[in-house]
C-alpha cells in the first residue's frame, strides 16, 4: 500500500473496534497451498489468537489474487482489506491491540532484525526449496498450485509463478545457490533462533509477541509438512527449545483447532 | 594461513578506502580481524574482472559475495568475534538481516536510480575507473540490477514502478537508522569495546551514505542526525584506516 494508503486505512480503523466476523483468507488447506504461505498464514493466525482476536478462516484458490498486495494471507476487518504479517500488526495496533507495547527501544529494535532474519533467510529458503529445486517442484509443487484450475491453465500458472521465483531469487544473489547451502543457512538461522530464545517461554520476557507469531508459523508448518526429502525439518528438529516452543504456543493457543501433531 | 590472501575491489575517494558497500565490508572486517589483506584497487586496466566484486583470491581459492569471503576468513582463523557469547552471534546475524532488507534498497537507490546521483555521482566515478569501451556499459548494467533488486523485493504487483516504492523504502531505511542508533546507544562499538562482524557490515553500509557528496541527500541528512552511527563510522576510519586520506573525516568529528 502506499504512504497515504496506509495512513487512511490507519484512522479509519482506529475509529471501530473489531468486529465478529473478521475473516482470513489462504490457499486451499488440503490441495493447493504451499510451504511459505501456509507458513505465513499460520503465523497471522497465532499473532491474531495472541491478541485474542476472533478470526475465521476462509479457504479460496484464488486467494493470491484476492489479495491487495499479492500476498496471502489476508484479513478482511470491518470494511478493510490488510495483507501480510507486517501491514496486519500495524492495523491491529491502529485497534489498540499490540503485543510489544512493553519492550523497551532496544527490545524492538532486536524484534524488528529477528522478524527480518526469519524473513530473510527461512522465508527465503522455503521458497527456493519450492520453486527452485527441481525435485519438489516436479513432485509436489507444480502439481498443488494448479490443481484448482483445468489444463492449460493449471500449468501456465505454476511456470509464471515458477519464473518470478527464479528471477527474485536471482536478484537477491540465492540463484546460484546449491541445495545444501541453502539447508547450510536454515541450519544458521535455526541456531541463531535458538541462541536467542535460550530456555525461555517466549523470545522476549513472558509475554509471546508478533516475532514469537512468526517463528512459530514458520517452524511448525516445516516440521508438519511432507516433502520430498525431511531435511529441512531434520534442521529444525536439531534445537530441541525451539521444538519445546512450537509445541508450548500449539498448546496454549491452537488446542481446539490444530488437527496436525508434531512428532 | 600463510598463503597470500588478495582482494579485488572498488576503490576509493572522499575519505573512504572504498565506495562500494560491499568491498568496504570485507576491507573492515579484514581490518578488524587482523587478516593480512593485499588491496587490488579496479582501474582502467584490463587487469582482472569486475563482475562480482569484492573477490577474494588466495593460492587455490576464488571466493566472491562478502558473506562467504568472511565464513572463509574465520576458517583461515581471522575472526573478529571471538569475543562473543552466542547470543550476540545469534544477534548479528540477526541486525544483518535487517540491514540487508531494509537498508540496502535505500542505498541502493540513492547511489544507483536516483537520477541527479547517478548521472553527476555514481557513473563519473565509476566509469572513470573501467576501461573503455566497457565503460559505457557496464555502470548501466549495475544500475538496472539495483533496480530490478529494488522492484522485485520491494514493489507490489500489478504496477511494478519505482515512484510508489520510494517513499516506502526510505521510510523503511530512517526506521532502519533509528533502531541501529537506539541499539548502538553511548558504547563505542556494538558489542563492546572491540569491533566485529556487525560493525564492519554497519560500516560498510553506511559510511559511503555517510561520507559521498550528492545532489540529492535527504537519507543522508538523516543520518548526519543520528551523531552516534557518524561517530562510529569516524571512529572506525581514524584507527583502522588512517593511512588513507584523513581531511574529509577530520572535518566531521563530532566529539
Amino acid at each position: 500500500m502506499s504512504l497515504v494508503a496506509e495512513a487512511f486505512v490507519s484512522q479509519i480503523a482506529a475509529t471501530e473496534p473489531w468486529p465478529e466476523n473478521a475473516t482470513l483468507y489462504q490457499q486451499l488447506r488440503g490441495e493447493q497451498i504451499l510451504l511459505s504461505d501456509n507458513a505465513a498464514s499460520l503465523a497471522v493466525q497465532a499473532f491474531l489468537q495472541m491478541c485474542n482476536l476472533p478470526i475465521r478462516v476462509e479457504c479460496r484458490a484464488n486467494a493470491e489474487y484476492m489479495s491487495p498486495s499479492g500476498k496471502v494471507p489476508f484479513i478482511h476487518v470491518g470494511n478493510q482489506v490488510v495483507s501480510e504479517l507486517g501491514p496486519i500488526v500495524q492495523f491491529v495496533k491502529a485497534k489498540g491491540h499490540s503485543l510489544s507495547d512493553g519492550l523497551d527501544e532496544v527490545q524492538k529494535a532486536e524484534m524488528k532484525a529477528y522478524m527480518e532474519l526469519v524473513n530473510n533467510m527461512l522465508l527465503t529458503a522455503e521458497l527456493y526449496l519450492q520453486w527452485c529445486d527441481e525435485a519438489t517442484v516436479g513432485e509436489i509443487t507444480h502439481a498443488r498450485y494448479g490443481s484448482p484450475y483445468p489444463w492449460p491453465l493449471n500449468h501456465i500458472l505454476a511456470y509464471q509463478k515458477q519464473w518470478e521465483v527464479k528471477r527474485k531469487m536471482k536478484a537477491i544473489g540465492w540463484g546460484n545457490k546449491t541445495l545444501d547451502q541453502v539447508l547450510e543457512d536454515v541450519d544458521q538461522c535455526c541456531q541463531a533462533l535458538s541462541q536467542r530464545l535460550g530456555t525461555q517461554h517466549y523470545f522476549f520476557n513472558k509475554q509471546p509477541t508478533e516475532l514469537d507469531a512468526l517463528v512459530f508459523g514458520h517452524l511448525y508448518t516445516i516440521l508438519t509438512t511432507q516433502l520430498t526429502s525431511d531435511e529441512l525439518s531434520e534442521k529444525v528438529k536439531n534445537y530441541s527449545n525451539l521444538l519445546a516452543f512450537c509445541r508450548r504456543i500449539e498448546q496454549c493457543y491452537f488446542e481446539d483447532q490444530c488437527k496436525g501433531r508434531l512428532s | 594461513m600463510a598463503a597470500p590472501l588478495e582482494l579485488s575491489c572498488w576503490g576509493g575517494g572522499w575519505g573512504l578506502p572504498s565506495v562500494h558497500s560491499e568491498s568496504l565490508v570485507v576491507m573492515a572486517y579484514a581490518k578488524f580481524s587482523g587478516a593480512p589483506l593485499k588491496v587490488n584497487v579496479i582501474d582502467k586496466t584490463w587487469r582482472g574482472s569486475r563482475g562480482d566484486v569484492p573477490i577474494l583470491t588466495t593460492e587455490d581459492n576464488i571466493v566472491s559475495q562478502p558473506a562467504k569471503i568472511l565464513n572463509f576468513l574465520r576458517k583461515q582463523k581471522y575472526n573478529a568475534d571471538c569475543e562473543l557469547s552466542a547470543k550476540q552471534g545469534a544477534d548479528t546475524l540477526a541486525y544483518i538481516a535487517l540491514l540487508e532488507e531494509k537498508l540496502l534498497p535505500a542505498v541502493l537507490h540513492t547511489f544507483w536510480v536516483e537520477n541527479d546521483n547517478y548521472f553527476t555521482v555514481t557513473k563519473p566515478w565509476f566509469a572513470s575507473r573501467i576501461p573503455f569501451p566497457l565503460s559505457l556499459i557496464l555502470p548501466g548494467r549495475m544500475s538496472r540490477g539495483a533496480l530490478n533488486r529494488i522492484l522485485l523485493t520491494r514493489g507490489e504487483p500489478p504496477l511494478y514502478h519505482v515512484n510508489e516504492v520510494e517513499a516506502k523504502i526510505y521510510r523503511d531505511a530512517k526506521e532502519c537508522l533509528n533502531l541501529l542508533s537506539n541499539r548502538l546507544g553511548t558504547s563505542q562499538f556494538f558489542f563492546g569495546d572491540t569491533p566485529s562482524t556487525l560493525d564492519a557490515y554497519v560500516f560498510g553500509f553506511l559510511a559511503p551514505l555517510y561520507k559521498v557528496h550528492f545532489p540529492k541527500v535527504h537519507l543522508q541528512e538523516h543520518l548526519k542526525q543520528l551523531s552516534n552511527l557518524c561517530r562510529l563510522c569516524d571512529d572506525i576510519l581514524n584507527s583502522y584506516f588512517r593511512h588513507g586520506p584523513v581531511a574529509f573525516s577530520s572535518m566531521n568529528r563530532n566529539q
